[in-house]
């Protein structure tokens, strides 16, 4: 018996599988890229060939974009980049502990604040660098802290970051023994509301890059800044993430959460005022 | 008298050699193993997100156990029985020992050792990516690299069953390859081809960024690339399911096969169609063009034709059994099938889940329906349905099948094995029906948990309360699918009958050369891969913008 020949025309297989295949092929591509799109008037304003393109997924403009989008305002000019997560050495620690004598007068002299001005002791060097450049650039407002960053260089902001990033701060636990009730909207958020539950970046579940830890923070502090988040009074937050959250919250809430970060880490917790 | 080739050549007296029963059984019990602590770990999850539970207080741990239940559940446990399975068919069919044990095991080791390696991230949450990747969204690399080591040792297996295939055939030439190694052959092809996609896009994307050398990932290819690997996927695990139907349930149940010709159709079919059809998982992506959207909405309208095909030849091979039994009438025959055989029920419900299964499946793939249910709870349901339902059972029933062979043991208890198959049905139906409705009713899958307090979500409750009853069934019979297994190897020592697959109606002696190799179908499968997906990949590659910053999971504690 003469071995059957497969790939050949003649052969009957290859003739119906490899056509049949093709036909198909030209079908799918005459619809989805030609008469599909031919009934779509702003698909094919620019002509056939640009909605051929579209159909393609070649990127471009819809027309002129529209005017509001033009003049956006920008939340922050702060661009993380990696070289904000390496640790710093002795020499930046240093040269930060002296930067930092000016800013004892509000924020401790290690760091954990007795005026209502926030704990910066541990705090994660790439929220100090944001803020500080924040204020330096005009996209946070504060007399003072505007005042003071304005004369700061890059290179200072970035040593004052190592320097209490350096600093010890208490540790942090979601799950207290001490029987206080973790607020719903830091343990699981609010889903209907859009937000995400806070421990979910501060830290607890999550600590996502450029959220501060909160624990122990000056309630009158935490509590100014939600209401200015809502208000839109503060607006560097990335992408309006906070303002989105703090909008969303009720007045109580506010207080109930700002409270709750207050009250510190467990051990501080018994000295810390509760309802 | 001329020697029929249809039934499976046997080993010496019909049995696998001592051996390569051991490396089957390697495969399969880590596969059921592994399937056994994966369910549960879904079952923690249908309940903690249901109203019988207060929300879980650690999103973290949610999405920790879905990224185990995936990755378990579609990569490990599958690539295991498919591996398995055809090592057992190489030699069951091919009537000669495995040639290249020893890479065998060595293929069985790496898969173990990626298995382990992926799973310690995972438990220790630094991976809760889903196991679906999903980039931007980052874990440590030894998840990714434990991933790379199971598709590293199953591209052994295809490499291993190639080879088989060739030396039978260069000894005998001119002879039909056996159905069940035809198919088992198509799988392995399909399955080394398919996993080209995730290869790529963790080799070249995800590594890079996840061993910190870049920190922004193009995030659009990723998805176009694990697109390639995430459709076709489903039919490397459906191919063991659909090889058991066509030599193993026609015998089983005491019948004979409508046609062989039909089967070996179905598994070229799945060669060509399978692949180029991913881009319907992106239709809501914007990266992706609509005019690719639509081309791969057609091809994979044509991906159930071979599934219509089966489901044909199987039934006619059933009314076959039934009339062999005295069966009688246009329907009456029904009644004279051996319902108390567990291959049968198996059958029965493995098509009533498909049917199920498969209308949903339409629905998924056209462009515009896909829109209602898209990211919703109802895809959950739809490929439970179809993978956990349709194709788990019928592993349940191959490993039933073989377990007499593979231990030596006493034919397993058909009453066990009915209760657990019944069980599976209620179970999987209980779980993935209501999951079809809640999803109609707008419920976004991968979510830890829901107000169901709030007007909007209160209609969904029992049906989320109603799938999580479901899985507690699927739990209890898959407990015991390994209690009926575990219990064998106490049992004595006997010599099973020689094992054989199901012979077909007619058989012949000669197949065409379409049929009986696969040169033709890997060269359309490829071919049709470069139409439909060579663009959309070379242009997000050449596309800057496409990149975005990565998000580290479980970055900073």
């Amino acid at each position: 018996m003469k071995p059957e020949r497969l790939y050949s025309w003649r052969n009957a297989w290859f003739r119906w599988s490899v056509g049949g295949v093709f036909v198909m092929a030209i079908f799918g591509i005459a619809v989805g890229f030609a008469w599909l799109p031919s009934v779509q008037k702003d698909y094919m304003a620019e002509g056939l060939w640009a909605s051929i393109c579209r159909a393609a997924g070649v990127p471009t403009a819809w027309g002129p974009p529209p005017a509001s989008r033009r003049s956006v305002t920008v939340s922050t000019r702060v661009v993380a980049d990696p070289s904000l997560l390496k640790k710093a050495g002795a020499q930046e620690v240093g040269r930060g502990a002296t930067l930092a004598l000016q800013c004892t007068m509000c924020h401790g002299a290690r760091g954990l604040s007795q005026a209502d001005a926030p704990n910066l002791a541990g705090q994660y060097p790439e929220v100090i660098y944001k803020q500080l450049l924040d204020y330096k650039h005009g996209q946070r407002h504060s007399p003072v802290m505007q005042a003071l960053a304005g004369v700061l260089s890059e290179r200072d902001i970035r040593d004052l970051a190592a320097y209490y990033a350096f600093l010890p701060r208490p540790t942090v636990s979601l799950v207290r023994s001490d029987g206080v009730r973790v607020p719903a909207l830091i343990r699981v958020g609010s889903p209907m509301r859009n937000i995400a539950p806070c421990a979910s970046c501060h830290g607890g579940i999550d600590q996502k890059p450029g959220s501060p830890w909160l624990e122990g923070m000056p309630p009158a502090y935490l509590q100014a800044q939600l209401q200015a988040f809502a208000g839109g009074g503060r607006r560097n937050d990335m992408h309006a993430q906070m303002r989105n959250v703090a909008r969303q919250m009720t007045p109580e809430e506010i207080t109930e959460v700002a409270r709750y970060y207050a009250s510190g880490p467990e051990d501080a917790a018994g000295s810390a005022a509760r309802p | 008298m001329p020697q029929s080739f249809w039934p499976a050549r046997l080993t010496e007296k019909g049995l696998l050699v001592q051996l390569a029963r051991r490396l089957v059984l390697a495969h399969f019990w880590v596969a059921f193993v592994a399937f056994a602590i994966a369910i549960l770990l879904g079952e923690w999850q249908m309940y903690v997100r249901s109203p019988l539970h207060a929300w879980v207080n650690n999103p973290e741990l949610y999405y920790r156990s879905v990224t185990a239940h995936g990755t378990v559940m579609g990569y490990v446990m599958p690539t295991l029985v498919a591996m398995g399975f055809g090592y057992a068919i190489c030699e069951l069919a091919l009537g000669r020992p495995l040639v290249g044990l020893r890479w065998a095991w060595a293929g069985f080791w790496i898969v173990l050792t990626g298995t382990v390696m992926a799973s310690v991230p995972v438990a220790l949450g630094r991976a809760s990516v889903l196991y679906t990747f999903y980039p931007p969204m980052l874990g440590s690399p030894f998840y990714y690299l434990g991933i790379v080591l199971v598709v590293v040792g199953s591209w052994i297996w295809v490499a291993l069953m190639s080879i088989n295939l060739r030396l039978w055939k260069k000894d005998n030439p001119g002879r039909p390859v056996p159905l069940a190694m035809f198919g088992n052959v198509a799988g392995a092809y399909l399955w080394a081809w398919t996993s080209v996609g995730a290869a790529l896009e963790i080799l070249l994307l995800i590594l890079p960024a996840a061993f910190g050398f870049k920190d922004t990932i193009n995030a659009g290819l990723a998805r176009v690339f694990f697109s390639w690997t995430l459709h076709a996927i489903v039919y490397f695990w459906l191919m063991p399911a659909y090889i058991a139907f066509y030599t193993i349930i026609p015998r089983a149940i005491g019948g004979r096969l409508y046609s062989d010709t039909m089967g070996r159709i179905a598994f070229a079919l799945f060669l060509v169609f399978s692949m180029p059809i991913g881009i319907h998982h992106l239709f809501a992506d914007p990266q992706v063009g609509s005019g690719f959207k639509f081309v791969h909405a057609v091809f994979t309208v044509m991906v159930s034709v071979p599934t219509l095909l089966t489901v044909f030849t199987i039934v006619a091979s059933v009314e076959i059994a039934a009339r062999l039994r005295g069966g009688k009438g246009l329907f009456g025959w029904v009644k004279a099938l051996p319902w108390s055989n567990p291959a049968m029920l198996a059958v029965t419900f493995a098509f009533i889940m498909l049917g199920f299964g498969g209308a949903g499946g339409l629905i998924n793939m056209s462009y515009q329906l896909n829109e209602t249910i898209h990211n919703t709870q109802w895809v959950t349901g739809h490929f439970h349905l179809i993978f956990g339902g349709a194709i788990v059972i019928m592993y349940f029933v191959l490993a039933y099948d073989l377990w007499p062979q593979l231990l030596r043991c006493e034919p397993l208890s058909a009453r066990l094995m009915r209760t657990q198959l019944w069980l599976w049905f209620i179970g999987m139906m209980v779980l993935t029906l209501p999951w079809h409705f809640v999803g109609l009713l707008g419920m976004p899958r991968r979510m830890a948990y829901f107000d169901y307090s709030h007007p909007a979500l209160q209609p969904q409750a029992w049906g989320v309360t109603m799938s999580a009853v479901g899985g507690l069934i699927l739990v209890i019979s898959a407990l015991l699918f390994v209690y009926i297994l575990a219990k064998a190897h106490r049992g004595a020592v006997v010599e099973p009958e020689a094992y054989r697959f199901s012979t077909a109606v007619h058989e012949s002696s000669h197949v065409p050369a379409a049929l009986n190799s696969f040169g033709l179908w890997l060269a359309l499968m490829i071919g049709l891969t470069v139409v439909n997906y060579g663009f959309p990949i070379v242009q997000l590659a050449l596309t800057p913008a496409a990149s975005v910053p990565v998000i580290p999971m479980g970055a900073k504690r």
